[in-house]
């Protein structure tokens, strides 16, 4: 009984020895990191980590590996709580909630305007992300900028070419796919059923959003909106495009040659190129505009992630410097993470590096990253609003209404009263 | 003998009797436990009913009275997911509670070989993990699925029917077949043990006054397992009252929100969406009153004792 009374006394004083060691280490050089993705966001923070160091040889960065779902989750948590100490110095926030916790926790975020890094050096519509009132509150770094990924072996069975498909409106693409379906047997695209994705790209695509700059919900009588459930239902039922069963099934129709393309963020090339024997048969270019839509671009944006500093960083003036001299200032470090990670950045210079215009064998030898970062500083900016999720959830129950033959404007309608509901509760 | 009682007298002062004793000893053991309770359990309830009268998003909380229950009743999606639920809870709970009860009289024979491996087969499926089951059911129930590939083999359908994104309908068939699966062996093994109470001299007697083997079933299996038919059913409609795993994983809640919980719509409005805590502990209240009224219900109807 004294042996386990001892232990337990000796294990105690043993904890709190390394809780004091910790206290001191926050005076140091050290960052605390939040993100997901081991070949990507971490793959790419080690790497900023390793830079940095030549500038600050103490520094010393702890990446925690924390999957989107449970790092929003804790944020939340901590939010409800208002203890932010459980926060990491730097963590990384889906763009399309950025706006949502920024309004429910403004004490969770540093603003960032003056913290040095200089925002005018990435593209307009990725930071615009991470505005709120005016104030930068993230620094932007994966690009979601769309791409249109055609299969030229599919496209040439029917007599077409990749530039047939460029530049073009969603009539002329529609033409095209009932062509290619009827010599082909091939739809052009597939998209997972019950996701309104192609649908929020439509709308990005023409400048168009879901909520007005006031932040009221503008779905009903949303003309662009309209024009895209149009576009999405009449290819739907002519089976230009076909609807599958979650993501899984979505890869699927890539890499078993079901569909002859795809339209998605860019961040789709790497689970494109999984499919080896496709090599060579791929080719990028951008999307369909909506036709008759005034400010309709063939540019548009779908995912990516900014990084913000927590209220809990002890040490801010590292953590700006940090990302001020790596994540703002550095195009060696994006040379440095495209070719094993495929990070393409939202950092403009970046774009016009060498390492950026090198041809890719996987895609008939084309510059497809020096393309996506022109495609990305084109991108028509759009407002997210902190509701983002609600009014997706009653877009995507909206588009499913209307492809069950549903009455569009009644449908979005619907759609526009279940925002404002959850607006009001 | 008088030493002894004087020794008893002199101590009767300080020291306290038998009974007493006893009686501390059984409060020691019960406090840590109650006091665990009401620290884990009642208080965070407390919380909850005074964070479910509170408004705002995120932080910014204020006192709002009855405005969140007020919300629910015009919330359209609530009542559909409280729909769904109920949807679950009347066609899901008596096939699964019969199902497991038909498995256990037939699986309680002695004389069955191999029942061993038969029970806990049949007990297996609710120890594997939810996550992977949904991955592998809607692999599974996927168009051009082995499910649709077998219906169409055996001549049932003409064309795969798409169970995931179909139809409100399909999607709860789903959830509900995936229901059954997972939890009928889960409640076969409380009949099972509930079957070992039963005297086999009574089925002897039946037997010799010319019972055949369903009066049994209905006159001695079924009264004597009451309390344990009883317990099933109130924790059968407790799971389903506050069912998440299967709408969040297997549908996603699809198509349109026809196929989602209340937990899982709690779920949404936490972390999802603009967290809206208030309003999602007004609906954790209603499941709560809506399992203690249901719970009551039974033990009025079920327990005669």
């Amino acid at each position: 009984m004294k042996k386990l009374v001892s232990l337990i006394l000796v294990l105690l004083m043993a904890m709190s020895l390394v809780s004091v060691s910790a206290v001191a280490e926050d005076g140091s050089h050290k960052l605390t990191v939040w993100c997901w993705d081991p070949a990507f966001n971490i793959y790419a923070m080690k790497e900023a980590a390793k830079l940095y160091k030549e500038i600050d040889p103490a520094f010393e960065l702890d990446v925690i590996e924390t999957p989107w779902n449970d790092l929003q989750t804790k944020l939340t948590t901590a939010g409800m709580a208002g203890d932010y100490s459980t926060l990491p110095d730097i963590f990384l926030c889906q763009d399309n909630a950025f706006q949502k916790n920024v309004l429910a926790f403004p004490d969770m975020f540093n603003d960032l305007t003056a913290s040095g890094v200089d925002f005018s050096q990435f593209g307009a519509a990725k930071t615009a992300y991470s505005v709120v009132d005016g104030k930068n509150y993230g620094v932007p770094f994966d690009n979601g900028a769309v791409i249109q990924c055609v299969r030229t072996d599919i496209l040439e069975q029917a007599g077409y070419t990749v530039a047939d498909l460029t530049d073009i409106d969603w009539d002329r693409y529609i033409a095209i796919g009932e062509d290619v379906l009827a010599k082909t047997g091939k739809p052009m695209l597939s998209s997972t059923a019950g996701e309104p994705d192609m649908i929020m790209m439509m709308l990005q695509s023409a400048g168009a959003s879901l909520f007005d700059a006031q932040g009221k919900p503008a779905i009903a009588g949303n003309e662009a909106l309209k024009k895209a459930m149009d576009v999405y239902t009449t290819m739907v039922k002519k089976g230009i495009l076909v609807e599958v069963t979650g993501w899984d099934g979505y890869i699927g129709t890539l890499v078993n040659s079901t569909v002859a393309g795809t339209i998605n963020g860019c961040w789709i090339l790497a689970s494109i190129q999984t499919a080896k024997d496709q090599s060579g048969k791929w080719a990028v270019t951008n999307m369909p505009k909506l036709p008759g839509v005034e400010g309709a671009t063939n540019y548009s944006n779908n995912g990516g992630s900014s990084w913000a500093v927590s209220s809990n960083c002890k040490n801010t003036a590292l953590a700006y410097d940090f990302m001020s001299k790596i994540w703002g200032g550095s195009v060696a470090f994006y040379e440095d993470i495209l070719p094993s990670s495929g990070a393409l950045a939202t950092y403009l210079p970046a774009g016009k590096s060498t390492v950026y215009s090198q041809p890719q064998e996987f895609f008939g030898g084309d510059t497809v990253f020096t393309k996506i970062t022109e495609y990305a500083g084109k991108i028509p900016s759009n407002y997210t609003g902190a509701y983002y999720y609600e009014a997706r959830n009653a877009v995507a129950v909206a588009m499913t209404t209307i492809l069950g033959g549903g009455d569009v404007d009644a449908a979005l309608a619907e759609a526009q009263s279940t925002v404002e509901f959850a607006q009001g509760v | 003998m008088n030493r002894v009682e004087t020794s008893r007298k002199t101590h009767t002062g300080r020291k306290l009797t038998l009974y007493q004793k006893q009686n501390l000893v059984g409060w020691a053991f019960l406090i840590p436990a109650t006091l665990l309770i009401i620290w884990m359990c009642f208080y965070p309830m407390l919380r909850a009913l005074l964070l479910s009268f509170q408004s705002g998003t995120g932080a910014r909380m204020s006192f709002a009275g009855l405005k969140n229950y007020a919300y629910l009743l015009k919330d359209g999606i609530f009542i559909q997911t409280l729909k769904n639920n109920f949807i679950y809870l009347i066609i899901q709970v008596p096939i699964m509670l019969v199902l497991a009860l038909a498995l256990a009289a037939l699986l309680n024979n002695p004389h069955l070989r191999l029942r061993g491996l038969y029970r806990t087969a049949i007990f297996l499926p609710c120890a594997t993990s939810l996550v992977s089951v949904s991955l592998i059911f809607r692999a599974m129930f996927a168009v051009g699925g082995f499910v649709n590939i077998t219906l169409m083999k055996l001549g049932l359908i003409q064309t795969d029917i798409n169970w995931i994104n179909g139809s409100g309908e399909t999607a709860r068939a789903l959830i509900i077949i995936a229901l059954i699966w997972r939890w009928t062996g889960y409640n076969m093994v409380f009949y099972l043990s509930g079957l070992q109470s039963i005297d086999s001299t009574l089925y002897e007697a039946a037997y010799i006054d010319g019972a055949n083997r369903f009066q049994q079933f209905r006159r001695i299996t079924v009264p004597l397992l009451k309390p344990t038919i009883l317990l099933t059913a109130i924790l059968s409609t407790n799971g389903t009252l506050q069912l998440f795993d299967e709408s969040y994983n297997l549908t996603r809640g699809g198509p349109s929100n026809l196929s989602m919980t209340m937990s899982h719509y709690i779920y949404r409005m936490s972390f999802e969406t603009v967290p809206k805590f208030g309003y999602a502990a007004a609906m954790s209240y209603v499941i709560f009153i809506l399992v203690a009224i249901l719970a009551l219900l039974q033990m009025k109807v079920g327990d005669k004792r």
